[in-house]
């Protein structure tokens, strides 16, 4: 069944969930519990080498000679590539800047200048040290600020003004709101880039074979995305790119592209080599050159009336995207819009740079930057409400964003229960009766669930379901499962459409052979818009089923509950109609497609538009107790509200808000890059802090369903959306304690003894 | 270091390997006996998925020079359900609470979390949540936010003492 | 030979003559992996002579080879040494506690480790012997040459136990730490005391933290102050004043600004302190 826009369906949305105990969450879960899960890091192929890879040690520097005879010459080494040795071709996700292997410059401390295949990875290593690199250092620029400045060293020949994107947006008129306004109020706030901190280092398998087919073994987000970077950049059809994922050590988003340069590396030495080449970052790899998010300064101005109505926003942030780009435009376009519908904001103008700079290339994490928004903006409002004299939370209220608005930027909001998951949130942290002793802090958000912006031509999914002739059914979707449950979602859409246990469905989406083509976990789209597909498959097959059965029976017959019945009562086995399918087409099995279109994303070329299928909203609230004598604080509660449409499995649901809650803890609290001279300081996980178990404090949360008309079975997404509105929850529960507020992230105990005592250490 | 005999007990079976005794037993585990349950995330005891049994005892087995082990018992999540199948139904209590309460998301830190656990429940057949905190609290998780974790250890725990 | 388990100290000590300086022992061996490997290892981890909690002649005899989690469980250190033992149950993450050992936490010398600013409070003596059999006790600070270094070359001489006096009537100890998160972190500062008070007067008196010099450092201004001192009538104020002010520190881009390391070892010595005092308060 295809669903393209403007198709009309009738009673197509249910409420019907399987009950908790009967959701089957596949087979990777026991494998798990049992150590028999295999990763990519625990790959293994007969002969593989193992790939290493020369970096720069130099932040900005040119590459005058590189001698690897020494190192070719040493025993078990198979293969070294440098950029002479390859046809390099320019690629980039949004920005095209970088090549496989550094040519004539190094742009980072990290750079990929040469890479080893040799039978071991002590082999690999020691050909490393004996490859001879002369370079010639250049000034190096590390602050975004200096890279903009005029005259500054340029990153790339080719883009002008270390400039990887930028953006101005007016919408309404904000000098006018600005006149007008009772109240201005502004402050600059900063994030550091974040590591998503997946626990299993990157690591993929590339095999190549005599007729050019290339298979590379690596657990992705968006598969057929790197696929067609891969393609593309090493010059192969796309069908003689295959990507087999094994089971992801989590993702984070930081999995969508995960390293291309490793997939296009290993692929590299594969085919020089003719042998599987196995790469794997290690630790201190990860960290220094592993992609984190970007980091952001923001300057934010809010206008407001008396009454506490806001008026207008203004925005001027610089983010910071490192030697290369991947997808930190896109994160800087989120970073700098999404926060502004979560409030009725009529006026806004913003102004964002992405720029260069010699330090570690960025690339993406879960939420988009929508967190950092969160922090800056939610700030202000607490700001804001203090100076009116106003409740925070009866501000929120007043402006929060409802059910049929069209927002600032277009955006159309068709089911909304922010007011609700304000009120919510307050209720459980106890925002009437405030214990004196601590400071309670309150955020709201709004997160993209189904994001169509990022191809305009593909924007949908689509799956096939297949009825296996034992009587099963097998789902091919390009959606990706590394954990976060959507496993579970597909089979139970799946068993819901056909009347069947959701244990006699499977889902196969690793093998993209076999796997429809997809864009995969990423923009929260696999609910909302692969798990259409997947109930569309459904529907497909389902009538399929009944028009085979009933040539079969020679009556009509109806499938009810999994079960094929004439009028007369006669039941038909689900297996026997497979069967007399197989039979009567000599091995074709019944097979429903689903597609699934969804509306044109209609924005014009300032972005204003509805961007989204649909949006999940959020309320969080936090109690915290600070020690003013440190300025340490403990975080006592944070609570969670969340409207992500009707939740399907309450279980995953419930451990994807305590564990991005904790990431939002993280990034508030301990994490974020720091660096020296462009060198990245803390390359360990004891020195870049995630919070262990001792850290999390007590988080408790609550759905208010809505029935979201464009999800399947009314769901909308949660994965991204959980983590948002923590670091502005938290920052105002410190704040609120302190007394004084911390506007760089993370809030550090030094920072909070900073702010309380206005800078000074007393001694 | 120059390789050597070293014999220990693996998983209540005694092995022998002739090995560089200056190799982690991680890599041990892994390249010599397959037991690839054994993830490996930072290699310092940053982060606890590498984490086995010594003498009952948990520790990071990236920490721990393969010559250490001679003469001792060391289990591994391959081996902490006896010879049981791997099967649902025939897991062992801390298997089985992990996938019932959703203390499973990407699993890469299950293992050695398990064998926390595993360690905790020896010593203390019943401890407190703020016990089960402070067991696992040398193992990072960045998907589960330790909750769901948690309970399923004192699930596992209830279960073991028939409680449950 | 390589990596020999010595199950005796005669053995040990054989095994590190006969290596000609190529060899030298470890025990739980858990910084082992972060820096050069050694040649040769002789692992005491099962010596007797490093093992065990005993009292001898008065003192508490603590093994060197005694592990951070066997620590933290005796009852015997909770008790009389407790700044110890609450030092001890701090340290890393409790598989780090399972296999490193008090002796280690000297030893390898970081210039924050838990365990060894507890025993430099506890006016512990390390009892160490040499290739020859000769034996020495040195007081735990005085092993310290540089950040990360101590005198004890572990090719030549083994650390076999440490000595405390167990807590007596009127004596109390404590220990603190401020870390950026709760396990799995080196603390911006630790901090450790034992006091002994007669008729509510404070007779003797340490105050140690860290990371300051290369050893845990005594604030010695400090504790002049407090010495003699009634503490009812103690002005915190300026034992934090002073605490902080004579301390040597260091700030770091990883970890903390120089300033505010200062400001914290003013607070946590009079918490510290304070938690000590209370002690002593209790058993007198």
């Amino acid at each position: 069944m295809i669903l393209v826009p403007g198709h009309k369906e009738k009673g197509f949305i249910s409420n019907h969930k399987p009950p908790e105990n009967k959701v089957n969450q596949g087979p990777d879960l026991w494998a798990k519990v049992a150590g028999r899960a295999l990763y990519g890091i625990d790959l293994q192929f007969p002969g593989m080498l193992c790939g290493k890879i020369l970096r720069s040690p130099h932040p900005h520097a040119r590459i005058k000679r590189i001698d690897t005879a020494g190192a070719a010459a040493l025993p078990g080494v198979r293969a070294i590539l440098t950029a002479s040795d390859i046809k390099q071709k320019r690629y980039g996700i949004v920005v095209q800047d970088e090549l496989p292997l550094a040519a004539d410059r190094v742009r980072y401390i990290g750079d990929e200048v040469a890479v080893v295949a040799a039978v071991d990875e002590e082999k690999a290593l020691r050909a490393l040290e004996a490859i001879k690199v002369e370079y010639e250092t250049l000034p190096a620029v590390f602050e975004p600020g200096a890279a903009l400045a005029r005259g500054a060293v340029q990153i790339h020949d080719h883009i002008p003004g270390n400039i990887a994107w930028q953006r101005e947006l007016e919408r309404g008129n904000p000098d006018r709101a600005f006149r007008e306004a009772d109240l201005v109020v502004e402050n600059t706030f900063s994030i550091p880039s974040i590591h998503p901190t997946y626990l299993e280092p990157i690591a993929c398998l590339a095999l190549s074979d005599y007729l050019g087919n290339l298979t590379v073994h690596t657990a992705l987000q968006a598969p057929d995305m790197v696929r067609e970077i891969m393609a593309y950049v090493l010059d192969l059809p796309f069908s003689k790119v295959r990507i087999v994922g094994p089971i992801m050590g989590g993702g984070f988003g930081g999995r969508v592209y995960g390293n291309l340069k490793l997939y296009l590396l290993s692929s590299l030495l594969a085919q020089r080599t003719g042998l599987p080449v196995k790469m794997q970052l290690s630790r201190e790899e990860e960290f220094s050159i592993g992609r984190p998010m970007i980091a952001a300064e923001l300057k934010i101005k809010m206008a407001l009336r008396r009454d506490g109505t806001f008026l207008a926003r203004e925005s001027e942030i610089i983010t910071d995207n490192g030697a290369y780009s991947a997808q930190a435009p896109w994160v800087t376009k989120t970073l700098s819009e999404r926060n502004d519908s979560v409030y009725r904001i009529p006026n806004i103008r913003t102004r964002a740079c992405l720029a260069y700079t010699n330090k570690v290339p960025t690339a993406q994490y879960r939420a988009y930057g929508n967190q950092a928004a969160n922090f800056a903006c939610e700030s202000l409002i607490d700001q804001a409400a203090a100076k009116l004299g106003l409740d925070p939370l009866a501000i929120r209220l007043k402006n929060c964003t409802q059910a049929g608005d069209t927002t600032v930027h277009g955006l159309k909001i068709k089911s909304c229960a922010l007011k609700d998951c304000l009120k919510e949130a307050a209720a459980m942290i106890g925002w009437s009766n405030r214990n004196q002793n601590y400071g309670y802090g309150i955020s709201a958000a709004i997160h993209a669930s189904g994001s169509l912006v990022a191809n305009k031509d593909f924007r949908g999914a689509s799956a096939r379901a297949v009825l296996e002739l034992d009587g099963r059914v097998t789902i091919f979707s390009g959606e990706q499962d590394y954990g976060q449950g959507t496993y579970g979602v597909f089979t139970s859409i799946a068993a819901e459409v056909l009347g069947l246990e959701p244990g006699l469905i499977s889902l196969n989406s690793r093998d993209s052979l076999v796997a429809p083509y997809s864009q995969g976990a990423l923009a929260n789209r696999q609910t909302t818009i692969g798990g259409r597909a997947v109930q569309l498959a459904a529907v497909d097959l389902k009538q399929m089923i009944e028009r085979a059965a009933s040539e079969m029976a020679g009556k009509p017959i109806k499938m009810e509950r999994g079960c094929l019945k004439s009028a007369d009562g006669s039941i038909i086995e689900l297996r026997a109609v497979a069967c007399y399918h197989h039979n009567r087409t000599s091995g074709l099995n019944l097979t429903g497609v689903g597609s699934y279109v969804p509306p044109l994303a209609e924005y014009d070329e300032t972005g204003y538009g509805n961007i989204s299928v649909t949006y999940s909203f959020a309320a969080h609230a936090a109690e915290v107790e600070v020690d003013r004598e440190t300025g340490a604080y403990n975080i006592k509660r944070i609570v969670s509200v969340h409207d992500s449409g009707q939740i399907i499995n309450p279980l995953s649901a419930g451990g994807q808000v305590y564990g991005g809650v904790t990431q939002g803890v993280g990034l508030s609290c301990y994490e974020g890059y720091l660096f020296d001279k462009g060198r990245v300081v803390n390359k360990t996980l004891a020195d870049y802090r995630i919070p262990t178990a001792l850290d999390v404090p007590d988080i408790t949360y609550h759905f208010v369903e809505t029935t979201d008309p464009e999800g399947p079975l009314g769901a909308k997404g949660l994965g991204e959306v959980v983590q948002v509105p923590v670091p502005g929850a938290l920052a105002n529960a410190v704040a609120d304690a302190a007394g004084a507020r911390v506007t760089a992230l993370p809030i550090t105990a030094e920072k909070v003894y900073r702010a309380i005592t206005k800078g000074e250490c007393r001694s | 270091m120059q390789e050597q005999v070293i014999n220990f007990d693996l998983n209540d079976e005694p092995v022998s390997i002739y090995a560089d005794p200056s190799l982690s037993l991680l890599k041990i585990l892994r390249d010599r006996f397959n037991l690839l349950g054994t993830k490996e995330g930072c290699g310092r005891g940053d982060c606890g998925v590498c984490t086995v049994l010594l003498d009952g005892k948990a520790v990071n087995s990236c920490l721990i020079p393969a010559g250490k082990v001679q003469g001792r018992n060391v289990l591994t999540i391959e081996g902490i359900n006896g010879k049981n199948q791997v099967k649902a139904g025939l897991m062992h209590p801390l298997q089985q609470a992990f996938v019932e309460k959703g203390a499973v998301q990407c699993g890469f830190c299950t293992p050695g979390m398990i064998m926390s656990a595993w360690a905790l429940l020896q010593k203390n057949p019943a401890p407190s949540t703020e016990e089960i905190r402070e067991a696992i609290s040398g193992n990072l998780c960045r998907c589960s936010g330790y909750k769901q974790i948690e309970e399923a250890i004192l699930q596992a725990a209830k279960v073991m003492t028939g409680q449950l | 030979m390589s990596y020999i388990i010595a199950s005796t100290l005669e053995q040990a000590i054989n095994n590190l003559k006969t290596s000609d300086g190529r060899a030298q022992v470890i025990a739980g061996a858990t910084d082992l992996f972060l820096e050069e490997f050694p040649l040769e290892l002789v692992d005491i981890s099962s010596v007797p002579e490093i093992l065990g909690i005993s009292r001898s002649k008065g003192f508490l005899s603590i093994g060197a080879g005694v592990t951070h989690a066997e620590t933290a469980a005796s009852s015997v250190i909770c008790s009389e040494a407790e700044a110890l033992s609450e030092a001890s149950l701090q340290v890393g993450s409790p598989q780090v506690r399972n296999m490193g050992t008090l002796g280690g936490n000297v030893i390898s010398a970081a210039p924050a480790a838990d365990a060894a600013v507890a025993l430099v409070a506890l006016v512990a003596k390390a009892s160490l012997i040499d290739l020859d059999g000769s034996s020495r006790e040195v007081f735990i600070e005085d092993l310290y040459t540089d950040y990360n270094r101590s005198s004890v070359d572990s090719k030549f001489e083994i650390l076999l136990r440490f000595l405390i006096k167990p807590a007596q009537k009127g004596e109390g100890s404590a220990f603190l730490r401020f870390a950026p998160r709760a396990a799995l972190a080196l603390p911006l500062v630790n901090a450790a005391a034992r006091v002994r008070l007669a008729n509510d007067i404070i007779q003797e008196v340490r105050v140690v933290v860290a990371p300051s010099k290369p050893a845990p450092t005594r604030l010695l201004e400090t504790e002049k102050l407090l010495h003699g001192a009634k503490p009812d009538l103690l002005t915190w104020q300026k034992i934090e004043y002073t605490a902080s002010s004579e301390v040597e520190v260091r700030g770091s881009m990883l970890r903390c600004s120089e300033e505010y390391r200062r400001h914290l070892v003013g607070v946590l010595a009079r918490r510290v302190l304070q938690r000590a005092l209370v002690r002593a308060r209790k058993v007198t």
